[in-house]
């Protein structure tokens, strides 16, 4: 019965969108670019919806995404170069080691219940520190990249010539990772960490265990952006420290923010509009002025912020919400001339 | 032979720095009783009640419920045991509807399947049918107060801790929350032990009254004792009120 709120007249959206999604490589002749660009955009999409479950859901706000997702990148990656194990192994393999890493901070940081500001520092910390490491540990890591073999068949290494089936597969992914949402949120763990986002001494009085509803979230994150970070060494073609990179989780928080904190398909929502926008404005404004990208980006952040602190779903509900009643009015109206004619 | 309490509170004192906010404080409650917890400002009612629900750790004393030590214990075990709260001040969940909120609380005791059923019968008892979708945030203060107390009754406990609860309600609001306790009381078997300031509320509900003043339990007893008790007085009113009375 979990997903009987699966089917709702509003989804449908959800439907088209997908199937768009689905048929834009198919009917235009779109260059590696555009490919490239779009399995970027989908890359953080999934990002920013795993996000909202320890971020948006729990109110944690997590900055240590570009962490698990490298740490998946380097299990991924090593599994391949050193023993020859296909990344769709190394990539849950990863997704489990992130998820160790995850259980491990956020054992005692929820403990403690530390929280808001704190929280975000603790884990973008982890992020630095994550670097540093795999940066001095020359085995796996190390100051140079190290570059995943091509090997016999393209879909054992997944290394493939072309961004298409990186699309698709991040597609697929977007699709369980909304699932995994949708299922969360109208779940008892929802709706505990929707109510500890709000208050959490209210909600540990009725009984619910604030750390290990905290936790069992944190986990899906670590694991989802994991596997993800697998996929990333593939697409890239290669490890390094850098993808531990600050400003990406950073970016993710925000996605998850301007696109509504809770709101299952605000972030993936967010994600669509602002990281192919960012990419239009780089392309278009990069050659006269290098970062204006930036300052426009953080134009729309501070106006979300003052006019829709709860994001662009809670605008698009509001939008929805204020259709339906003008739609019954309009038929209700109707009816009224019908009866005093 | 004595009936067991169904809560004892031994010695408990708790510390903030230098302020000794609850001194050496013991008191009972007894199974189905409704029991008032009153005193001036500051008192440390409110810190008695956190200690108790295990939001706070006491320094000292124990604290016993249905005959289990449940000192340190942490919130949610407290009320998995059968003992839930409300709050001074609410503290709604913003941004959930009521529906959603009272689904926090049924899900203590209830899984996917029959937390539905749950719901709606709290969701009856407490009068929220007509308020049901909306958002906590666009509620007045007495339906608020009535959420709070929906969602604890949702976790099917057996003893609540009611924080001023009738604090900021009008005479007709409070007279319905009155009727709503009492009924709770005596249908449901529900151990009421309340915080108030409201007088009106103390005298019309308790059978037991404790009073508590700067950390420490000065009185105990009927509302009737209480009211004619000199200590109390003294606590509320100063000395003069006393020497007054005596005159």
């Amino acid at each position: 019965m979990k997903f009987k709120n699966l089917f709702n007249p509003r989804n449908i959206f959800i439907l088209i969108g997908i199937g768009i999604a689905l048929a834009i490589p198919l009917i235009f002749n779109t260059s590696q670019y555009v490919m490239l660009l779009m399995t970027t955009v989908l890359l953080y999409a999934i990002l920013a919806s795993a996000w909202n479950i320890i971020g948006g859901m729990a109110g944690q706000l997590d900055l240590a995404a570009a962490a698990y997702l490298g740490l998946g990148a380097f299990t991924t990656g090593t599994l391949l170069i050193r023993w020859n194990i296909t990344p769709w192994v190394g990539m849950f393999l990863g997704g489990l080691v992130a998820t160790a890493l995850a259980m491990l901070i956020g054992f005692p940081l929820f403990g403690f219940k530390v929280k808001e500001l704190w929280y975000a520092l603790s884990s973008s910390a982890l992020v630095v520190v994550m670097q540093s490491l795999f940066m001095m540990w020359n085995e796996v890591g190390g100051p140079t990249e190290k570059y995943l073999p091509t090997g016999t068949s393209p879909w054992y290494s997944l290394r493939f010539n072309n961004y298409l089936p990186y699309y698709y597969i991040m597609l697929v992914i977007l699709v369980v990772v909304l699932l995994v949402n949708h299922w969360i949120r109208y779940s008892k763990l929802g709706y505990s960490l929707l109510a500890l986002g709000e208050d959490e001494d209210a909600v540990e009085v009725l009984g619910v265990n604030s750390q290990s509803s905290k936790l069992k979230a944190l986990a899906i994150y670590a694991f989802i952006c994991g596997v993800v970070g697998g996929i990333f060494a593939s697409i890239y073609g290669y490890i390094h420290p850098a993808f531990f990179d600050t400003s990406m989780s950073m970016e993710i928080t925000i996605l998850g923010i301007v696109g509504g904190m809770g709101f299952i398909y605000g972030p993936a929502m967010a994600a669509i509009v602002m990281v192919s926008f960012r990419e239009f404005l780089r392309a278009s404004l990069g050659s006269q002025l290098a970062g204006l990208y930036l300052a426009v980006y953080a134009i729309i952040l501070i106006l979300v912020a003052l006019y829709q602190p709860r994001g662009i779903a809670a605008l698009v509900e509001l939008g929805m919400k204020k259709a339906k009643t003008y739609f019954v009015e309009l038929t209700r109206g109707r009816r009224a001339d019908i009866k005093s004619n | 032979m004595d009936v067991e309490p169904i809560l004892k509170v031994t010695n408990l004192t708790k510390n903030f720095g230098n302020l000794v906010a609850v001194n050496r404080a013991s008191f009972k409650v007894n199974r189905g009783e409704i029991v008032g917890l009153i005193g001036p400002n500051g008192a440390g009612k409110t810190t008695l009640f956190n200690a108790i629900s295990g939001l706070y750790r006491p320094e000292e004393g124990t604290i016993f419920f249905k005959g289990m030590n449940i000192t340190n214990w942490l919130p949610h075990r407290i009320c998995r045991l059968g003992m839930s709260r409300t709050f001074q001040v609410t503290r709604a969940f913003t941004h959930m509807t009521v529906e959603d909120t009272v689904r926090v609380g049924a899900y203590n005791r209830f899984n996917e399947n029959n937390v539905q059923d749950k719901v709606e019968q709290v969701i009856k008892v407490c009068d929220l049918v007509d308020i049901r979708k909306r958002v906590c945030e666009d509620l007045g203060l007495a339906s608020l107060r009535k959420v709070e107390l929906a969602r604890a009754l949702a976790t099917e406990p057996e003893m609540l801790l009611l924080d001023e609860a009738g604090a900021g309600l009008n005479a007709t609001e409070l007279a319905a929350f009155m009727d709503l306790i009492k009924k709770l009381n005596q249908e449901s078997q529900i151990t009421f032990c309340v915080v108030e300031h409201v007088m009106q509320m103390v005298m019309g509900l308790c059978q037991q009254i404790v009073v508590l003043d700067s950390g420490e339990i000065i009185a105990s007893g009927t509302p009737n004792q209480i009211s004619n008790n000199v200590r109390v007085i003294e606590a509320y009113l100063g000395k003069r009120a006393v020497h007054a009375r005596n005159q």
